[in-house]
Parts: structure tokens; sequence; C-alpha cells
């Protein structure tokens, strides 16, 4: 009861946020975004018609009644059809918001996964010479572009010039088989940049924690290593690991994989996005910067209530 | 530097290094640093980088970088010491100019967007709890959750082509984070001694605030200008593989894209050294940005 009170309280308290990427999507992409006046007349139009296609469009209506339109749209989640391709938006979701998570769900849990493995592996061993190999490996991995990664692992596992084993570019899925091996490159070349910047933030947090008087104490007591890094050390730090992987999800679900869907040419959310940001086509940038914003808001609900979860002293007030 | 306002930090065991004066953390930041190999190696790597970008900039060399006149997709010779591109331009001119492209970029998004999160993030942590800091706190929220390269998509969009909607897009994101640090030494910061000193003797609060407090928080300020450096440069070739970054001039990101439809045909001297150049600057500065937060901050273990 306690916690359903404080998600309705929190989910209240989202709605100046939702506002506010609502009112600067809709400045941004609709208010100065494309003008699609030209693209639907014919050659040579008269001022009637120029007119005419105007008020169709309601450009000619004042910036607030536009923006009321806009949110009304947003919460009767009335999205129409897409203005490229004429398909329902929510068919448009619906049949690329699954590509683009079996795209990068596996790259993202092995990326923290490894990450955190690593993070302890080089915390147990600090200031030794794995914890340095480590360290340097992840600062390596944070300088290179993640643009980079991709082009060079496309070199070496797909093309002719390297091992020529998995397709270049597309999503022609049909069987497991095929899943795998098209998201085979994409995984590890996520796996690869995320590497960087996961292992040396886990492992701050892991160093962190393991010079504390308790982590202390019970190696005084004769911990065994093993026993010592899972429940004193990772189990304490659970907070700000959640918070990590938690604030990246509604990310990586839009742009996150936006480089590698155009790269590899897979038609996933990010991809469409993208596309309709270039063309002007509204009905789904409103669809999809809406959700982003509610996604936001009922990740930081979750994330207060995984605190909750792994430390009972945390006060849902 | 070490005019900065009082030093909050006390009972600091003054570091032996010779000389006898109490030492301020700037003096012995500079002695941390210097000890630092890593550090030292990375800051020459960066000044190397900064001085063929100044080169650049007055056109002492790589003035070639737009000229069409060698042949299409040359091997590396010693007219050509990177080879050329698909349609006879020479790779090294377009690598050294892009140095001046990435600088620019770099600093500007640097410099502008560490200015903001200075005056945001201590507007937001002195006057912490009124509408002030919940304004600043909403901005923030709002836009953390926008989707980055889609945020800078439509900046782009909405100026139309304008060269630095890629810069506008990147300031007015890469601000939030100094703008959290700040504002959380700040709220510290404000109830030091030295500020109920300052109020106390009728002080305006926008002295307080910009003359007392916020020069105290100028190492959180140089460590993220560091780290905001890096991140620009990064950006910068992913928006424009998307066609969204540098709209005149070359740059790594250009010269990247550009190789994205040669290098399944086995012409590789755009990619390998627009990386290698843009891998060098981002090792260094990262490195260097390590070692200044070790030096700055003992209790930070990102290196230890």
């Amino acid at each position: 009861m306690e916690v359903l009170q404080y998600a309705i309280r929190k989910l209240l308290g989202g709605i100046p946020l939702v506002l506010g990427v609502t009112f600067i999507s809709f400045l941004l992409m609709v208010y100065f975004g494309p003008d699609k006046t030209y693209e639907l007349l014919g050659k040579n139009p008269t001022q009637e018609q120029i007119d005419e296609i105007r008020h169709e469009l309601g450009y000619d209506k004042p910036f607030m009644v536009r923006y009321g339109e806009y949110l009304k749209q947003m919460a009767t989640l009335d999205f129409g059809a897409s203005d490229s391709t004429g398909e329902p938006v929510s068919k448009v979701l619906a049949r690329t918001v699954p590509i683009s998570l079996a795209l990068i769900t596996p790259g993202f849990i092995l990326g923290n996964v490894l990450g955190i493995l690593l993070a302890l592996i080089a915390a147990y061993h600090r200031s030794g010479p794995i914890d340095k190999y480590i360290m340097g490996f992840s600062v390596v991995g944070m300088s290179i572009s993640f643009l980079i990664v991709v082009i060079a692992f496309q070199i070496i596992f797909s093309s002719s010039y390297g091992l020529n084993a998995f397709p270049v570019r597309g999503w022609n899925v049909h069987s497991f088989s095929d899943y795998l091996r098209y998201i085979t490159v994409p995984t590890l070349a996520t796996i690869f940049v995320a590497l960087g910047y996961n292992t040396r933030f886990y492992r701050a947090v892991l160093v962190e924690e393991m010079t504390r008087d308790h982590v202390r104490t019970a190696k005084a007591f004769g911990t065994r290593p093993g026993k010592l890094l899972y429940k004193n050390i990772l189990k304490n730090s659970m907070i700000p690991i959640i918070t990590r992987i938690m604030f990246s999800i509604p990310l990586v679900v839009v742009s996150g994989s936006l480089i590698i869907e155009s790269y590899f040419g897979i038609p996933g959310i990010g991809k469409v996005t993208y596309d309709a940001i270039t063309t002007g086509d509204q009905p789904i940038l409103k669809a999809v910067v809406g959700l982003t914003a509610v996604l936001f808001v009922i990740t930081l609900l979750i994330t207060d209530i995984l605190y909750r979860v792994v430390d009972p002293r945390v006060s849902l007030k | 530097m070490s005019s900065v306002a009082p030093e909050p930090v006390v009972d600091e065991t003054v570091v032996d290094d010779g000389s006898a004066h109490r030492e301020s953390i700037w003096a012995k930041t500079v002695y941390k640093l210097r000890r630092d190999r890593l550090g030292m190696v990375g800051l020459s790597v960066v000044l190397l980088y900064f001085i063929v970008a100044i080169g650049v900039w007055l056109g002492i060399w790589a003035t070639e970088w737009g000229d069409v006149e060698g042949p299409k997709w040359a091997p590396m010779s010693a007219e050509y010491w990177f080879g050329t591109n698909i349609i006879g331009q020479d790779v090294f001119a377009r690598a050294i100019y892009s140095t001046k492209t990435a600088f620019e970029v770099g600093l500007v998004v640097a410099v502008l967007s560490t200015i903001i999160g200075a005056l945001l993030g201590a507007l937001a942590g002195f006057f912490s709890g009124t509408w002030i800091d919940e304004i600043i706190l909403w901005l923030k929220g709002v836009l953390d959750s926008i989707p980055f390269y889609l945020f800078v998509a439509a900046v782009a969009f909405a100026l139309s082509g304008n060269p630095y909607a890629m810069h506008i897009a990147m300031v007015s994101t890469f601000w939030t984070t100094t703008g959290r640090l700040v504002r959380g030494e700040v709220i510290k910061l404000k109830n030091f001694e030295f500020v109920e000193a300052a109020r106390a003797i009728g002080v305006p609060q926008v002295v307080i605030i910009f003359r007392h407090i916020l020069p105290n928080t100028f190492h959180i300020l140089l460590v993220q200008a560091t780290i905001v450096f890096v991140a620009a440069i990064k950006s910068e070739v992913i928006l424009s593989f998307l066609g969204l970054g540098v709209q005149d001039g070359v740059s790594w990101g250009l010269m990247i894209a550009e190789s994205t439809q040669e290098v399944l045909a086995g012409f590789f001297n755009n990619f390998v050294w627009a990386s290698v150049f843009l891998f060098g600057l981002v090792m260094a500065f990262n490195m260097f940005s390590d070692a200044l937060q070790d030096a700055l901050d003992p209790r930070k273990v990102a290196s230890e």
C-alpha cells in the first residue's frame, strides 16, 4: 500500500518533466521543424492553395493552440498515421521496437555483467598488475569512438578482408540462428565500447566500498575473498550500480541503437525516429518523444523502488 | 592561480618539494601532476596536437586539404603520405587540418558548457530548496530525458543548416553533469565559515556566489571541462556520420563517415588515419584528465 501510494505520487510528480520534454520536442521538431507545405503542393501553387494547405496542416494557428493539440493527441495516445508511409504509428512501433530490443538487449546485459566482473577483479587486485591491465584496457576502450569500433568489427568479422563470417548489413531474421548471425557483430561492438566506461565506473564504486571499515573488519575475521567480494562489497554497492543501469535503459531503447541500426541497416526504432526527424514525420516523432519521456518517469519510479529492495533503510517518502 | 578565494580546506600537511612557503592547492596539484608520468605523457601529446591545430589556424600547414589534384585512391607514398581519397584529396593534409576542427569543437563546447554548468549549478546550489533550484533541476531533468542524438538532429533541423547547430545542441545537453556536481559542492560550501563571515560583513549575495563560492569549485570545473572536451570530439564523429556534424571544412568524423563507403572495397586510408589521429588525441586527453582528477582530489579512486 505504501509502495502504491508512493508510485502514484511519483508518477504525478513526473508530469512537469513530461510536459517539459514534450514542450521542447514540440518547439524543435514541430514549430521550428521541417515545413511540409511545399511537399504537398503541385508545381507553381497559387497563394490560396498554399494557404489552404497551411490551414490543413494547422500552421496558421497560434503557438499555444498547436501545442495544446499536440498534448491532447499525446494524452489520448492518438498518434495517427505516419506522414511518409501512411502506416499507423502504433503499427510502426509494434514492428520496430521488438527489433531494437532484440538487437540491443544482449549487448546491454553482457556489457554490464562483464563490466561488473572485470571491476570486481580489478578492485580485488587493486594497484596490482592485473588492475593496471584492466584499467589500461578500459581507458583504451573509452578512447575509441563507437563508430570506429563498429567499422573495424565489420571489417574483421563481415568482410572478405577478415573472417567474412557474418552478414554485412540488413535484418533478415527467420530463425534463432539467423538472429544470432545478425546480432553478433553489433553486440560485440556494443560490449567493447560499453566495457570501457562500465568497468571504470563500477571499479570506482567497488573500491570506495572496499575502503570502508566493515570490509576491513570482515577481512580481519577471515571472510573468504569470494564471499567478501559478493556479500560485503558488491551487495553494498548496489545503489550506484542500479542507478547507472536503470538510467541508461530509456536512452538505450531509443538512441543507443541509432548508430548500429543506421550502420547495419536494421529497421529498428532508432532508425525510424531518425528518419522521422529528417523528413518531418511528426506523428512518429510525437509518439517516440512522448513515450521516451514517460519511460523516463517510470524508470525513475522503478529505480526508487529498487533502492528500497536492495537497501531496506531507504524510505519511500 | 593561487589568487582564488580563501581555501576552505583546512589541516593540510605541506608536501615537501623543496619550497618552504605554504602551498596552495594549485601548487600541490602541479607538483602531483608533474610526478604522474602517464598524465604528463598525455599532456605533452595534447600540447603537440594543439600546436598542430594552431599551425593550421595560422595557415602554416595543411592548407591544401581541399585541393583535388592527386589520383583517386592513391596508396601511401612519399608524395601522399597517407594516400588520397575517392576524389584525390590528400588524406594526410585532411587529417592534419581536422585537428583544428577537433579543437574548435572541443574548446567551444567545453568552455561554454562549463560556464553554463557553473552558473546554473551555483545558482541552484546557493538557492537550494527554492523555486530557482526547482526550475534549474527541472530543466536539467528535461534535457537529460531527451535522447541525445535525436535532440541534436532536432536542433540541427530547427536551425536549418546553421553550422553551429551541433555546438548548440552539445552545449545545451553537456552542461547538466557539470551543473549537478557544482550544485552539490556549492550546497556544501555555503555552510562554511568564510561564507558566513562574508555574509556577516554585508557582502551582497551575488558577490558571495561568484567571488567567494564559485572559485572554490574550480577544481570540479577544470576536470569537467576536460571530460566534456573528450565527449564533444567523440560526439562530433557520430554526428558527422549521421550528417549532422561539421558543415564546412573537414573533420575526422567526416573522414570516417566518408570511409564507410570505401572500407568494404578495400580502401582503408581515410578510416585508419582519421581513427589513429582521433584515438591519439582522445586517449591523451583521457590520460591527462585522469591525472588531473587524481592530483586535485586525493580521495578520487580513478587510478590509484
